[in-house]
């Protein structure tokens, strides 16, 4: 489990980086964390010629708050997410879905970047920023650029970022008063990726569902958007009724697969438990957020 | 057991004299070893379980500027003939395959070069051109007449099977109201210790000497047919232990591993250093454990008496059978548990196919009978209206009952299993959790209370290696434990062992004991550890013997270093050696304090003052023991007595308490009690150790781990993320306690506990997920009890009514 040879370089500004990524195209791989490229590597599943190690480049890591939105750099970690008081505060959603992200270690060295630049299909962090609407800065050769995150995944460990491109911030919009959000997730043991996971924002108007968001992560190639469910609980409110029927949705909509851990059929069935789940927790919170 | 004797050390919980090295890193791990000139192997493994080699090009690896030596499974048998194995069958098995290879994952063939990415980069670099053969995926299609062979030469995949009969079993399954049955299903899972096996081979081209490091265990009985494998003569080849970073079992052999080294180094002329790496071991490591499908009956009366048992066994060997069928040997030893039970019979059906071969596991397979067992005495209770813990108690072996002997001809030494069951309910309240249970079960909640009363066999005789077969292939009776006791000049203690430290206590055990025989500070105590070529004869740490087995040694040797230092003493003087007392590290005239002389006075003339010694002693306190078994005695010709073979029995009630969410299948555990009775507790601090970890291990068969082979033989668990081992946050707190009844048989009345936790964790968290689920309808036959699992039994129950 060793790695055939490469070539490093650590770059100190995201320019200098782009050039590396512009200079070897596809051979290059962009060392973040690193919690999952090297082992990787050490598999040799993946043999990158040069490996650009972000890591110098400080400016990537911060979170700041500016016009309705949360901007992370792509270098967080998540570890900061989770501690951060500006996610916490204007994005629950987000240091709630961070913190079922692998073990404390883990999260020390993996980054909010390098998480959604992998496109794990069970990872939570995706999931999340579906429900919460959040996008992706990528900057490449001819500058930046925004990417939805729903239209950043384009299957397993797959994305819309070109090869010479650096996720270098990521932007969500600031939860609004009158939301409860929550982030649940079924795993074999603590800190492993989700058999199935989900993440729900709604906003609440007394007893209204005035908009609901759901993500889902674990269930198919890509983190998936539940808009189905959606559109139920907004046309008709949350009621055990209405509850069990996006439940339904969601078991209609995911497109799980089998493998050791589980089978797609309990995958499906467990979305589904989570959906109702999910949505009642957010519910109870979104109307103690209302009073 | 009259009074309890009055002891100093032997019972105290002192600190472990190992750890303070384990925790600084200054203890040498195998891949701490680092020879002048060493080299770094890596193996290219078999992607097909089942295969021939057309042929296969090195030419490219060998070219690669780093690498040294490049040898194929032919350039191999040159070097090296085949591995060591213990059974009685041809089933031949090279470090490195030859013709064909009989599971994904096999050694194809073995790089040494200057360090391990090189070597994986020449294994890159290795062209085979293969056959792919019919795969031999399961029990079911290794048995079907004119299917693929593993072995051709055995003309059959059945490699061993055999009905063993104990007693009456047709007239007692005629006598019996009832026969309870199962089928049961033991999940493929392995101890996979977070440091992988390893070895450095350094072999002496003119000196024709190979010396070994390694962290293997039984080099006693190893070393001599390694020597073969590797063509060297066997006073020129030593294994030199290490410390291990945990074994439970896994680590016995090591034949590839050390095989491999060896080979390198001696096509190398260098010293090659072998280590596992993770997929290496999950894979590869000839150490995965029992993988067997059971059915199961018992026969009980209506009021409840279990008469007698019968269980017929296919067990999934894999492609070799390097131990035999050694874990079914074992559990002969306490097969009808704690019970009263008349009469049994076993069938046993020991099947290759082509998958990663099997070795012993915590517990040795004696763990997975206690769950067979426990499940039919639940099933028993739940099918006649009666409590687990009315049924159980009805059929306990009674304390006036000991020396117990059982149906296979194995003995029972002591207990007081009712008090173990008591002590346990009382610390779980038990009626608490009833009430408990039912007031959530109306609100919709499952609660499950779990009870195992499990037998923890120790110390074990060889002749469990064997005695399945009618003609052993080697029949050996020789399980013995050997020290060396060494009282230096100004007095001190060192003792050197001949088994290595394999994550035990041995150290603590061999401290206490010497502090306890001489009135000595345990703490000042220095160990060292024997290579194989100076070492007396040992079978080292397994089957829960090595506290048992060192205790006699220890006190053996100690008796011999008294009897000296009594005789220098007397001498010294002037007084008869039957007046002398020996306390506190001081020998002194009974009554007369004063007269006396210390260890020190003593060792300075034992060493250095031969004129002061009575004439016929020897210069020097220094005094070797080799314990063997305390209590062995060999099977009937016919098998119909195995004889006393693991004689030293401990017990253990466990009673966990769990909750099930149905929706998702997730298990959580509220409570655990553990109560345990090893006999008279050595170290009760360690101990608790050695049954946390146990429980951890049990909790991981019964909920998490599995390795899981798909049609063509492919391992699709061979990494750490796929295998699921329980870490902290799976494994709840656990409340231990404990129950002391002596062996009668055994230096100070001690017992082996090192695999009680994992011999009877399983058993009780499946029978408390049973417990949890019983209303549902769902019966509990198959582990692991995953969240899939659950949902699935849950529904399938539903829909059955």
């Amino acid at each position: 489990m060793k790695p055939p040879a490469f070539r490093y370089v650590d770059p100190r500004s995201v320019a200098d980086a782009v050039g590396h990524l512009q200079e070897h195209g596809g051979g290059a791989k962009i060392l973040a964390g690193g919690q999952s490229l090297l082992p990787l590597m050490n598999l040799r599943l993946v043999r990158p010629q040069v490996v650009v190690d972000i890591n110098r480049i400080s400016a990537l890591a911060y979170i700041r708050e500016t016009d309705g939105v949360l901007a992370l750099g792509g270098l967080s970690r998540l570890h900061a997410v989770v501690g951060s008081d500006a996610v916490t505060r204007r994005a629950p959603l987000l240091a709630e879905a961070a913190a079922h992200v692998g073990h404390l270690a883990i999260r020390h060295r993996g980054t909010i970047g390098g998480n959604l630049a992998h496109a794990d299909p069970a990872s939570e962090i995706p999931a999340a920023l579906l429900a919460l609407e959040g996008e992706v800065v990528a900057t490449g050769p001819r500058g930046a650029r925004t990417i939805a995150v729903a239209d950043l995944f384009r299957g397993p460990l797959s994305t819309a970022l070109d090869p010479t491109e650096l996720l270098t911030e990521v932007r969500v919009p600031i939860t609004p008063p009158g939301c409860g959000s929550v982030f649940l997730e079924v795993s074999r043991r603590a800190g492993d990726f989700a058999l199935a996971g989900i993440g729900v924002l709604l906003q609440r108007d007394g007893e209204q569902c005035a908009r609901v968001r759901i993500g889902v992560c674990g269930v198919g190639g890509t983190p998936l958007r539940m808009r189905e469910a959606e559109r139920i609980l907004e046309r008709s409110g949350v009621t055990e009724d209405t509850l069990r029927a996006a439940a339904r949705a969601v078991e209609h909509a995911v497109a799980p697969s089998d493998d050791t851990q589980a089978s797609a059929d309990y995958r499906r069935h467990v979305a589904g438990v989570l959906t109702v789940r999910a949505l009642r927790q957010a519910w109870q919170r979104a109307g103690r957020e209302g009073r | 057991m009259a009074d309890t004797p009055r002891r100093k050390w032997v019972g105290k919980s002192i600190r472990r004299l190992e750890d303070p090295k384990l925790l600084a890193g200054e203890a040498r791990y195998i891949d701490d070893v680092h020879e002048s000139g060493m080299l770094h192997a890596a193996v290219l493994r078999s992607p097909y379980a089942h295969a021939r080699i057309k042929r296969i090009d090195t030419s490219r690896a060998k070219a690669l500027p780093g690498v040294v030596a490049v040898v194929t499974g032919k350039e191999a048998a040159v070097l090296a003939g085949p591995v060591p194995a213990f059974c009685a069958e041809p089933v031949v098995q090279h470090a490195i395959a030859i013709e064909k290879v009989r599971f994904a994952g096999e050694a194809v063939a073995a790089v040494a070069a200057v360090d391990r990415y090189v070597a994986e980069d020449a294994i890159d670099l290795i062209e085979v051109e293969w056959e792919p053969l019919a795969v031999v995926s399961d029990v079911e299609s290794a048995l079907r007449p004119g299917g693929p062979l593993v072995h051709e030469n055995l003309g059959t995949n059945l490699v061993f099977g055999r009905t063993l009969t104990f007693g009456d079993v047709k007239g007692d399954f005629a006598r019996a109201d009832r026969v309870v049955r199962r089928r049961l299903r033991w999940p493929r899972v392995a101890a996979v210790p977070l440091e992988t096996a390893g070895a450095v081979a350094k072999y002496e081209r003119t000196s024709r000497r190979m010396t070994v490091w390694a962290n293997t265990n039984m080099y006693h009985y190893s070393a001599m047919p390694f020597a073969g494998t590797l063509k060297v003569d066997p006073n020129k080849f030593s294994i030199v232990p290490v410390a291990v970073g945990g074994s439970f079992g896994s680590k016995h052999l090591l034949s590839k591993v050390i095989t491999i080294a060896g080979i390198l180094s001696k096509a190398s002329g260098r010293p090659v250093k072998f280590m596992e790496d993770r997929i290496d071991n999950l894979a590869a490591s000839d150490s995965h454990a029992s993988d067997r499908s059971y059915g199961a009956e018992l026969a009980v009366t209506a009021d409840g008496r279990f008469l007698s048992l019968r269980i017929d066994v296919v067990d999934d060997y894999g492609a070799y059978f390097q131990f035999g069928q050694t874990s079914h040997g074992n559990y002969l030893s306490q097969v009808t548990g704690p019970y009263t039970i008349g009469s049994v019979e076993i069938t046993l059906k020991a099947v290759l196919t082509n998958k990663c071969q099997q070795m012993v596991y915590r517990g040795a397979g004696s763990e997975v009978n206690n769950w067979v067992l426990e499940a039919l005495v639940d099933t028993a209770a739940r099918q006649l209206g009666m409590s687990p813990v009315d049924v159980r108690r009805k059929n306990l072996i009674r304390p006036e009952q000991f020396p117990y002997k059982i149906p296979t001809g194995n003995y029972y030494d002591s207990g007081n299993y009712a008090g173990v069951l008591d002590l346990a309910l009382r610390m779980v309240d038990l009626d608490r959790w009833r009430q408990e249970q039912a007031r959530l079960r109306a609100a919709g909640r499952y609660i499950g209370i779990g009870l195992a009363t499990c037998q923890q066999r120790s110390v074990y005789s060889a002749t469990e290696f064997w005695f399945w077969y009618e003609k052993p292939g080697f029949p050996v009776t020789a399980t013995p434990e050997g020290v060396t006791v060494r009282i230096g000049q100004s007095g001190q203690f060192t003792v050197s062992l001949n088994s290595p430290f394999w994550g035990n206590s041995p150290e603590t055990v061999v401290a206490q004991v010497l502090a306890e025989e001489f009135g000595i500070d345990p703490s000042t105590v220095s160990v060292l550890y024997e290579d194989s070529l100076r070492a007396l004869p040992a079978a080292g740490p397994g089957g829960s013997r090595l506290t048992v087995m060192l205790a006699g040694a220890v006190t053996g040797a100690s008796r011999k270093l008294k009897d000296k230092i009594f005789r220098i003493a007397a001498h010294l003087l002037e007084a008869s050696p039957q007046d002398l007392v020996l306390a506190d590290g001081k020998v002194s005239v009974a009554g007369v304090p004063q007269r006396g002389l210390t260890l020190a006075d003593i060792a300075a003339n034992a060493h250095f003052f031969k004129m002061s010694l009575p004439a016929e002693l020897e210069t020097g306190l220094d005094a070797s023991h080799t314990y063997d078994h305390p209590f062995t005695t060999p099977p009937s010709a016919d098998r119909s007595d195995l004889g006393a073979f693991y004689p030293i029995v401990a017990h253990a009630a466990h009673v966990p308490v769990v909750e099930i969410d149905i929706d998702t299948g997730l298990v959580k555990f509220l409570d655990y009690v553990a109560v345990h009775d090893c006999g008279t507790m050595m170290n009760p601090a360690a101990l608790d150790g050695q049954i946390a970890g146990g429980i951890a291990q049990g909790i991981g068969t019964a909920l998490y781990e599995e390795f899981v082979y798909d049609s063509e033989g492919q391992l699709r668990t061979a990494s750490l993320l796929d295998y699921l081992l329980p870490t902290a946050a799976e494994v709840p707190s656990i409340r231990i306690g404990h129950q002391e009844t002596p062996s009668p048989y055994t230096p100070y009345g001690l017992k082996g506990s090192g695999e009680g936790g994992r011999m009877v964790a399983p058993a009780a968290v499946a029978n408390a997920v049973q417990d949890a689920l019983a209303p549902l309808g769902v019966e509990v036959s198959e582990l692991p009890i995953t969240p899939d699992r659950i949902v699935r039994w849950v529904r399938e129950a539903q829909a059955r009514r």
